[in-house]
């Protein structure tokens, strides 16, 4: 008997032990079963293809191989580490400080340790998986970003990357790729598309036995620039052409549509698609010239002669002056007790406001500006669009700087001296602003007042066709009288096509207007003191332009970092402009002539955005410190 | 010798559940391993030969297969001696004598040859109690093919005799207060043992199975394979050979050690009453065998052979729950394995042999 009762409470016991485990707690299991044996692999969502604005490829995607490790049924994850790097051939340092990075993460959740993997490599792989040696790796074809060669554009574009762990979140998933920088990332939520996923049957070696089912990936939105892909070209071949780096930001003065975007030298933002390697990046970051910022809206300079278009507007639309307005330039001029010099050493006698902005004439402007006094200036660069952000639709603008007092008074709790004034008004001193700013200023005088936010957007496909995108509001509009903006654009064609410095941008027929200018790198003393280190302390130049004169089209702004000379930057906006025209009629597009062999004239020209105000010793000193490289 | 008489007191109903757990193994074994495979194809053999084991072991007088039992214990060592020294080695152990087109594991048939010989030792003794040297010459017995086994390594199936030395000690009315004695002596060995007595894996095997998911890759993998194995069965279980678990290998050995996760996988709850169900009839309905039996020696043949059997039975399923640490220990009558399976089969036929003669003199 008692046998039999122990035997039947065993078996009792052991019902009930079933009972637990199949009714109970069967629901948990039954999860823990399909999760075992099915894997979900997401299937990433190619990015959404760049166009320019006539419907030109700019970005696109290509198929790639990615390497991943899903670590779920791995039993040594240092084996397969090991023999992974050393089948692939990369190093296995790398894949144990990926795989470390993503520890956390859930087993089934693949590690990608290559991205962009060679056919070679991915033939090894395979090669192994199939012999069992690495079942717990999966080889993906994955889209992955290319961007046009020769790093066109690449500022503007912005590079992508794995999503750092700030980013994750509201739908982006550890490992996503997100844009990182320019268009990239400031649209990164349309770009990026959905992924989708597979579900398939493993078994428990990891080998994939079917499909049960699939969610096709959505493409990111397909989106249109209003950037010119020949423009951009152009202005880029200019550069390479000229010989020298810098920005440039072209756009149509009338809406604000940006055409070209320049910042040089740049990084190839493929070298970001397939995951930076080490080397590159610590390369880029020590490059002295800095390639990875975006000079456009980042850097920031003295805007020397250029700044005197605001001076002008300014004065003419306070009423203070009329264009005919007469000041007698003696080669210098007295102001608060000090002697201020004009460029030119003789003077440039009777001058009234077209003629001061052909020749540049400092003693115009000095007495402009003392007129205003700084604040009125302050007023006027910011209806320009020269104070603060322009708004463009890129991350990380930095603000332009014209002074006021308040700013003063704010800034260093001191109060502003008339002196000071006297440099603003040629552009030196405490101003800085950044080649958009720029840009903006110039479209702004073009179009007679409107100042526009540049953007770079035209057009989204949102799947259902092209929608055109809902332009930026126009940040401020003050109607110039027509006496002012007739003045303006009067003195502005004569620097082209008279006399001034601008005659490297004439184009017959066209009309072009301009204004070179530039901007000191260091003062004339602290130049004396860094004497003898490496820094290159040779001055940026500026060419500020439109055409037509009348009724514009297109106006930006060409920096040439450390060219010296702004009119040297005039045949890049003439070619440029020529090509814009050229494209509009219809008409061969221009070419430049191979880059000639280069013979320094004989006689340097004079240039009059050189201004010699040795005497300003502490504000150009401060001036030179906010505008040398590596500051901003 | 088998007198025509004798065929009506066959234990039909036994004879029929045995079988029925022959079947059912067989189907889950086709099951576990893919179709028709050459595994369902030895199970078939294995199951053949038993049947026929089984009749021989049926027809032949146990009083008589009794009175030779020291020889067969004698050829079962030596048969267990020339494992250790020629075995055929598998998977880290020695526990086979190959004979090409098959392998037979002796071990298998030390249980039913141990119940054999201690039955016949006790149940000649007319003293009706257990004296000491009973007791040493019974864990003599025991001992010697339990250390052969031991040294293969197969801890599992020489544990499995003790049960059959304690079912035929205890019904041969051994004192409980002995039993205590040695209850606590074990208890007292225990840490001993797990020190010097166990290898490595075998520790490890206990020290995860009370913590599986301390290492959830290693050997807490199968406990916890195990669990999601029968628990994802559900009441009604997944269908026949629609099992996930076992079929995509989760649960390794699924058509051997772990045939009772497949059948709860697939048959669900319904299925495992019904099966356990069928392994409580064959033991209630043996140990009414021996209740039954005409003399003690039949009594003891028939609690030894069921002794290693229910033990075997309960250990693997509740292994196969996960409730267990992992041994290789298989399910009589359902797992695959022809040594196993003839040797139980053998045991059912000393069983019914026993029963069927409960009226012959």
């Amino acid at each position: 008997m008692v046998l039999q009762v122990s035997v039947v409470m065993a078996f009792a016991a052991l019902a009930i032990s079933f009972w637990f485990l199949q009714i109970v707690q069967h629901a948990r299991f039954e999860e823990m079963a399909a999760s075992n044996h099915q894997r979900t692999l997401a299937l990433r969502a190619p990015r959404g293809v760049l166009f320019d604005r006539n419907g030109k490829v700019l970005v696109e995607n290509r198929q790639s191989f990615s390497v991943s490790i899903v670590r779920e049924h791995t039993k040594d994850l240092d084996r397969t580490v090991r023999l992974l790097a050393s089948v692939a051939g990369v190093d296995v340092s790398t894949v144990e400080q990926i795989v470390e990075r993503h520890r956390g993460e859930p087993t089934y959740q693949p590690i990608v340790v290559i991205e962009d993997a060679s056919l070679s490599q991915v033939a090894a792989i395979m090669a192994r998986r199939l012999d069992f040696e690495l079942p717990d790796v999966l080889v993906q074809q994955v889209p992955m970003r290319q961007y046009p060669p020769g790093a066109m554009a690449a500022h503007l574009f912005g590079y992508v990357g794995e999503a750092s762990d700030s980013q994750i979140g509201e739908g982006i998933t550890s490992g996503a790729i997100v844009g990182q920088s320019g268009i990239e990332r400031v649209y990164n939520r349309l770009l990026m598309g959905q992924d989708g996923a597979r579900r398939v049957v493993v078994n428990s070696m990891g080998r994939e036995i079917r499909e049960i089912g699939e969610i096709p990936p959505v493409e990111g939105r397909r989106v249109q620039l209003t950037i010119d892909y020949d423009l951009q070209k152009a202005a880029e071949d200019g550069f390479r052409h000229a010989g020298f780096n810098g920005a440039a930001l072209i756009m149509d003065p009338r809406n604000g549509e940006v055409l070209t975007y320049v910042s040089l030298p740049a990084y190839d933002p493929n070298d970001f698609a397939g995951g930076i390697d080490r080397a590159t990046w610590v390369s880029l970051n020590a490059d002295k010239l800095r390639p990875l910022q975006n000079r456009a809206i980042q850097g920031r300079y003295s805007p020397g002669s250029t700044f005197k278009i605001v001076v002008a507007t300014a004065a003419l639309e306070e009423g203070l002056v009329t264009p005919d307005f007469r000041v007698s330039c003696g080669g210098g001029a007295n102001f608060f007790g000090r002697y201020y010099k004009c460029w030119l050493r003789g003077g440039h006698g009777s001058v009234d406001m077209r003629h001061a902005i052909e020749q540049s004439c400092n003693v115009y402007f000095y007495t402009l500006g003392n007129m205003l006094g700084v604040d009125r200036i302050h007023k006027w660069a910011e209806n320009l669009g020269l104070a603060g952000k322009t708004g463009i639709d890129l991350p990380n603008e930095q603000e332009s700087l014209v002074p006021s007092t308040a700013w003063k008074q704010q800034r260093y709790g001191e109060k502003w001296y008339g002196g000071e004034t006297i440099s603003v008004a040629i552009g030196q001193g405490q101003v800085s602003v950044t080649p958009a700013s720029l840009a903006v200023m110039i479209s702004t005088v073009a179009n007679g007042g409107t100042r526009v936010t540049p953007h770079l957007i035209r057009a989204v496909d949102d799947g259902g066709g092209w929608k055109i995108a809902t332009p930026p509001a126009v940040a401020n509009k003050t109607l110039f009288r027509p006496s002012t903006l007739a003045a303006l654009h009067e003195g502005l064609w004569m620097v082209v096509n008279a006399h001034g410095t601008g005659g490297r941008a004439r184009i017959p027929g066209r009309d072009v207007a301009g204004k070179t200018g530039t901007a000191q790198v260091i003062s004339n003393q602290g130049r004396q003191a860094a004497r003898g280190t490496d820094r290159d302390l040779r001055d940026h130049g500026w060419f500020v332009f439109f055409a037509p004169r009348d009724n514009p089209e297109i106006a930006g702004v060409i920096f040439g970092e450390h060219n010296e000379h702004g009119y040297l930057g005039a045949p890049i906006a003439k070619h440029v402009i020529e090509t814009y025209f050229a494209k509009k009629e219809g008409l061969p597009l221009p070419s430049l002539e191979p880059v000639p062999v280069p013979a320094p004239p004989p006689v340097p020209e004079a240039d009059p955005d050189l201004t010699p105000i040795d005497e300003q010793t502490p504000i150009a000193a401060a001036a030179g410190a906010t505008t040398a490289p590596g500051t901003n | 010798m088998f007198e025509r008489r004798l065929y009506h007191h066959v234990d039909w109903g036994l004879l029929i559940a045995v079988l029925t757990l022959c079947a059912v193994g067989l189907a889950q074994i086709y099951s576990a391993t893919g179709g028709w495979t050459n595994i369902v194809q030895t199970q078939i053999y294995g199951i053949g030969i038993g049947i026929i084991a089984l009749l021989v072991a049926l027809s032949i007088d146990y009083r008589s297969l009794a009175d030779k039992s020291h020889l067969i214990y004698v050829a079962i060592l030596g048969l267990l001696l020339y494992v250790l020294l020629f075995g055929a080695v598998r998977g880290g152990s020695r526990r086979w004598i190959d004979l090409g087109s098959f392998n037979i594991q002796p071990s298998e048939f030390a249980k039913a040859t141990l119940a054999l010989v201690l039955a016949k030792f006790f149940g000649d003794s007319r003293r009706g109690i257990v004296t000491r040297v009973d007791l040493l010459v019974a864990g003599g017995l025991t001992a010697i093919p339990l250390l052969l086994i031991a040294q293969q390594p197969d801890l599992g199936t020489a544990a499995t005799l003790i049960p059959v030395a304690f079912a035929v000690v205890y019904v041969a009315g051994m004192p409980m207060r002995i039993l205590g004695a040695l209850a606590l002596v074990a208890l007292l060995a225990a840490p001993i043992g797990w020190k010097f007595a166990l290898q490595d894996y075998q520790r490890e095997r206990i020290s995860t199975f009370l913590d599986p998911s301390q290492d959830a890759r290693g050997a807490g993998y199968q406990q916890i394979q195990a669990r999601i194995t029968v628990g994802s069965g559900g009441p009604w279980g997944k269908g026949f050979t629609e099992g996930t678990q076992g079929q995509l290998r989760f649960l390794p050995v699924a058509h051997n050690d772990f045939i009772f996760s497949v059948l709860a996988e697939e048959q669900g709850f319904a299925g495992v009453i019904v099966v356990l169900g069928l392994y409580l009839f064959v033991i209630l309905r043996s140990i009414e065998s021996a209740r039954l039996a005409k003399d003690r020696l039949g009594a003891y043949l028939v609690l030894g052979v069921l002794a290693s059997f229910t033990f075997q039975v309960i250990y693997n399923i509740t292994m196969s729950a996960g409730l267990a640490p992992v041994k290789g220990l298989t399910l009589p009558l359902m797992s695959y394995g022809g040594s196993s399976m003839i040797a139980t089969l053998t045991g059912f036929g000393l069983v019914l042999n026993v029963r069927m003669r409960r009226f012959t003199n």
